[in-house]
């Protein structure tokens, strides 16, 4: 009896399983349409020219540039209008002159590529997760309806999918050419290979990201730490920071024509880590270094960029060792919020990793608060952006409380995330009952 | 011991005597009535120094400034020219002037092949030039200094013309004022006592339309059979008069320069004065006192008549009056000429447009040069050339050098040849740049100044030119001196950019609240990380109950303990 329900259980799977790959593809056929059409119509540059999705260092404008001079055998590193490795403008070379031959075409396939990884990474680490709470009689009763249930897998895969097909902030990123849209591809591939135990894919694709935009050189210590919960194996996670090492040692090699010039580290880094390009964007950064004190400046960008790499990167990392997919998403939100240069892409990317955490979502207390703040931000920002550069009846204030507004939302998101998590891990253990003597208790920290 | 004193003294008098014979000093002005209601001035101060620049020292000058002298042999200098201007030299009506200039400050040299440190030469020269001349060379340094390859090349005799030599460097906010001429006047041998520089009187030349002061320097050979180098100084004051703040078309010297002229400067080997007479075909004057020669001269396909006066050593004022039947004339604008202009709306994105007419009957080959400041970085791949609207035109050769911010300047140099009869247009995009609150001037929305282009050219005729050939320093020189191309370097207009600007008072409210959002992060973050979760009662008494108890707890309680513990005592 058992086993025959076992079997159609499978079967049913199986089918749901069928209907959601079929669900998926179709998903993406729709995207791929809708940014096809977004990008050859005139919309196309009025996104691409705007701040939000084009910042110095993702900027489709300053890559064409980059390469034009190389083209003219110019050192563009010799100027300071292009923040791009040498090798990730060889790589879009390539692949525009060898692979796609059309700009739209190469943004489209890399952003579909982006959410295709997606999809299947979280498939399988929502089954994963599935499995882990598959024993239900280990968790208190009144948790059991929280649990995920058998479709947890396809249901977080497809909402992991749509929300990074549909979602506003990659679409735009991916519309307006933002380069961010291809460092977020291997981004996914670091994911991906994270989740699929793959120790080359994973490192590769970080030291892709890391020697791109740095931030992301942080991640190694997530993608270890999930090598030895996940995967049990402390080789894999020695074996990744050796290839990660090693394969950002190469790029770096490459990137400096096999040690001859290194003037491109000044460009990039310097750029990223020194904030000398004071454009608006939706950071913290550009107007708070716009009104420095110049004798404070280094103190601040000493903090900052603390703020943003490693002062949360230990705790949190202590505190979700077991939980490293969530400490990843987490490190992912943080970066996205502090990094000096972010744009609406790096929003959108993690933004599209929420659906994993839909059991996390009863717990959370201020989804509606942050949910206004984003939509009221986004609608606002290019309004008083043109207030303040073209109809000059604002001021650099106006577009500053907007970016102000926009990082609140994303910190109260993360927190509160976060604070669901901790709630979660409790729940497990002592049930969802907070009454303490009849009485009504609270949770709280301390 | 006397005769020793008396052959010291001989031989004294004889080295001072071949010292005078050493220099000559020249004072010209030629006064020129432009094509529209304007009056051409330029006088032309030219000092030659017959001194050989390799094994003398330059510290016994007699005619030559010595400070320009103890300057050049300092900072290894091999040609210097200098140009201080207000106001804009209007190429399509006036024609060429005597010598070209940038509005605002313009530097460059050339300095010798074996100089060490060029760049910090530059920077030396910049800073002696700010104190010789009260002007703001001082702010040149490596933010606004390109080193051209073609548009510059040596005036005078060079050993070699490698671009690593040189340096240019505009200003264009500067403004030229009083202050400037002062020093100026001083570097002249009878300064402005006596001679042609005693008309340069300050209240009359900053009410003009356009005035230039302008230093050139460079080496010329001494002999015809140029065995022998000399440093040759050329002073010139170009000024340009309005009939409409004149407000009548006859001039004369009281009108132009206040007073009359007091005689030559006795030092001069030659005082003239020259004026075109060519305009009297169209509209008849009558020059008073008459002149004492009329030279006519055919240079580059082009009649000129001058009236010349030798400036006695007495009292001498000229002035002319004009007919009152007054004849229409149609301008024909020069070969060449050039302007320059922004596009775009909004303080996003804008660009920069550069359109040069070529009126010659054939095709003409340019240098154009940009220095872009590096608070306007410029994208060359949307540098485009097109021709009459629809041409696109290939440059023979592009050379470029990215800018950096607060660092390097963007320099765009273009080789092109002109189409006959043509409008092009050169234009590239630029993005506007957000500056740091301590980098916008005290006045942030009056904008920040681009310098103006230099389009150069060797034009095949002279038309409307007036400029010196390259073998001449004086204004007699350029009588009949046809030679293969006349060279022009056309400045075109500055431009003004608004940058957008921040809220400069507020830097510590936006320190607070940056910091306000950082600490929001960080806060839950902390508790997140470090503090437990545990279950507690929840506290169902009123605030004010709980702060009563708190304040209860913390005084009476410590009472308490205290009376607790005397008893036990």
């Amino acid at each position: 009896m058992s086993l025959k329900k076992s079997t159609k259980n499978a079967e049913v799977q199986e089918i749901s399983s069928k209907s959601t790959t079929l669900k998926a593809l179709l998903l993406v056929t729709i995207a791929a349409l809708l940014r096809y059409a977004i990008m050859t119509s005139k919309y196309q540059s009025i996104i691409a020219n705007h701040v939000e999705v084009s910042t110095p260092l993702s900027s489709w404008k300053r890559v064409s540039e980059g390469s034009f001079l190389f083209s003219k055998n110019i050192n563009p590193y010799d100027g300071d209008l292009l923040h791009e490795t040498p090798l990730a403008i060889k790589f879009y070379k390539v692949m525009l002159h060898y692979v796609f031959r059309n700009v739209h075409l190469m943004f489209i396939v890399f952003d579909l590529g982006t959410g295709m990884l997606l999809y299947l990474a979280v498939k399988k680490y929502a089954f994963e997760f599935q499995q882990h709470h598959k024993d239900r009689k280990k968790f208190p009763e009144d948790v059991q309806k929280y649990l995920p249930s058998q479709d947890f897998a396809q249901k977080v895969s497809i909402y992991v999918l749509m929300g990074f097909l549909f979602n506003p902030y990659s679409l735009l990123g991916c519309i307006g050419h933002s380069t961010m849209g291809i460092h977020n591809f291997f981004l996914s591939l670091f994911i991906f290979g994270m989740i699929y135990g793959s120790v080359v894919v994973s490192s590769f694709a970080l030291a892709v990201c890391a020697t791109v935009s740095f931030y992301p050189v942080i991640l190694i210590l997530p993608l270890s730490i999930y090598f030895v919960k996940e995967y049990k194996s402390n080789t894999k996670a020695v074996l990744a920071i050796v290839n990660f090492v090693t394969f950002l040692v190469l790029i770096t090699i490459y990137n400096s024509n096999f040690g001859k010039d290194f003037s491109f580290v000044k460009n990039v880094y310097g750029c990223i880590l020194s904030v000398p390009d004071l454009q608006p964007n939706i950071g913290l950064f550009w107007y708070f270094f716009t009104e420095m004190f110049d004798h404070f400046r280094e103190l601040f960008i000493y903090s900052f960029q603390i703020n943003t790499t490693i002062l949360y990167l230990v705790p949190l990392s202590i505190r979700f060792r077991n939980t490293p997919f969530v400490l990843t998403v987490a490190l992912l939100f943080l970066i996205s919020i502090f990094k000096s240069y972010p744009c609406l892409s790096d929003l959108g990317f993690v933004l599209s990793l929420l659906p994993n955490f839909v059991h996390l979502f009863p717990d959370c207390q201020q989804g509606f608060v942050v949910g206004v703040i984003l939509v009221i931000s986004s609608s606002l920002a290019p309004v008083l952006w043109h207030l303040w550069i073209y109809s000059a009846s604002a001021n650099a204030n106006f577009y500053f409380g907007v970016t102000l507004a926009y990082a609140i939302a994303q910190i109260f998101l993360v927190t509160d995330i976060l604070f669901a998590q901790t709630k979660w891990e409790y729940s497990l253990k002592h049930g969802k009952d907070t009454k303490i003597d009849g009485e009504d208790g609270v949770l709280s920290l301390e | 011991m006397r005769l020793i004193f008396v052959l010291y003294c001989f031989l004294h008098v004889k080295s001072s005597t071949f010292a005078i014979q050493e220099d000559t000093f020249t004072e010209e002005l030629l006064i020129k009535p432009l094509f529209s209601e304007q009056v051409y001035a330029h006088f032309q101060f030219a000092t030659t120094w017959n001194i050989d620049p390799k094994n003398e020292n330059y510290h016994h000058s007699h005619l030559f400034p010595r400070p320009i002298g103890e300057t050049i042999e300092r900072l290894n200098i091999q040609e210097l020219h200098i140009s201080l201007t207000g106001g804009l030299w209007r190429y399509e009506t006036w024609g060429y002037p005597v010598v070209d200039a940038a509005p605002g400050a313009e530097i460059w040299a050339w300095f010798k092949h074996n100089t060490d440190n060029v760049d910090t030469n530059w920077k030396l020269l910049s800073n002696s030039l700010s104190g010789l001349l009260c002007a703001s060379f001082n702010f040149v340094d490596g933010s606004n200094t390109v080193s051209p390859q073609f548009s510059f090349r040596p005036r005078g005799i060079v050993e070699s013309s490698n671009n690593t030599f040189l340096r240019y460097a505009s200003l264009p906010r500067e403004i030229v004022c009083t202050e400037n001429l002062t020093p100026f006047k001083k570097l002249l041998p009878c300064e402005s006592k006596s001679g042609l520089a005693s008309l340069l009187n300050s209240g009359y030349i900053h009410n003009t339309k356009y005035h230039s002061v302008s230093l050139h320097l460079r080496q010329i050979c001494a002999t015809e059979a140029c065995d022998k180098l000399a440093q040759e100084l050329q002073l010139s004051v170009s000024l340009v008069y309005d009939y409409a703040i004149m407000g009548t078309k006859n001039w004369s010297f009281k009108k132009l320069f206040g007073h009359g002229l007091n005689g030559n400067c006795p030092l001069a080997s030659r005082s003239n004065i020259f004026v075109d007479l060519s305009s009297k075909t169209s509209h008849d004057f009558e020059l008073t006192p008459e002149p004492d020669d009329v030279i006519y001269s055919i240079r580059g396909g082009q009649e000129q008549m001058f009236a010349k006066y030798d400036i006695p050593p007495y009292f001498l004022s000229v002035g002319a009056k004009y007919q009152n039947n007054l004849d229409f004339n149609v301008n024909i604008p020069p070969p060449l000429h050039a302007c320059q202009y922004l596009t775009g709306y909004g303080q996003e994105r804008g660009g920069i447009v550069t359109e040069i007419y070529n009126n010659h009957w054939k095709s003409l080959d340019i240098v154009l040069l940009q220095n872009i400041a590096w608070f306007v970085p410029v994208y060359l791949h949307t540098l485009k050339i097109v021709s009459n609207n629809n041409q696109v035109i290939e440059p023979s050769v592009l050379k470029y050098g990215p800018g950096k911010q607060r660092e390097k300047p963007y320099y765009l140099e273009v080789v092109l040849k002109l189409p006959p009869r043509s409008l092009t247009k050169i234009s590239i995009d630029f993005d506007y740049v957000f500056l740091k609150w301590q980098e916008y001037p005290p006045d942030a929305n009056h904008g920040f100044y681009i310098g103006s282009a230099i389009i150069s050219s060797y034009l095949p005729l002279a038309k409307n030119y007036t400029g010196l050939p390259q073998d001449a320093s004086t204004i007699t020189g350029s009588f009949n001196a046809s030679r293969v191309g006349y060279l022009v370097q056309i400045r075109t207009e500055n431009m003004v950019i608004t940058l957008p600007t921040p809220d400069f008072s507020m830097p510590y409210n936006v320190i607070c609240l940056a910091c306000t959002v950082v600490a929001l992060a960080f806060g839950p973050l902390h508790n997140i990380t470090t503090k437990r979760l545990i279950l507690k009662k929840k506290n169902r008494k009123k605030l004010l109950e709980r702060l009563k108890n708190k304040f209860v707890e913390k005084f009476f309680k410590k009472k308490e303990e205290k009376s607790e513990n005397d008893k036990n005592e």
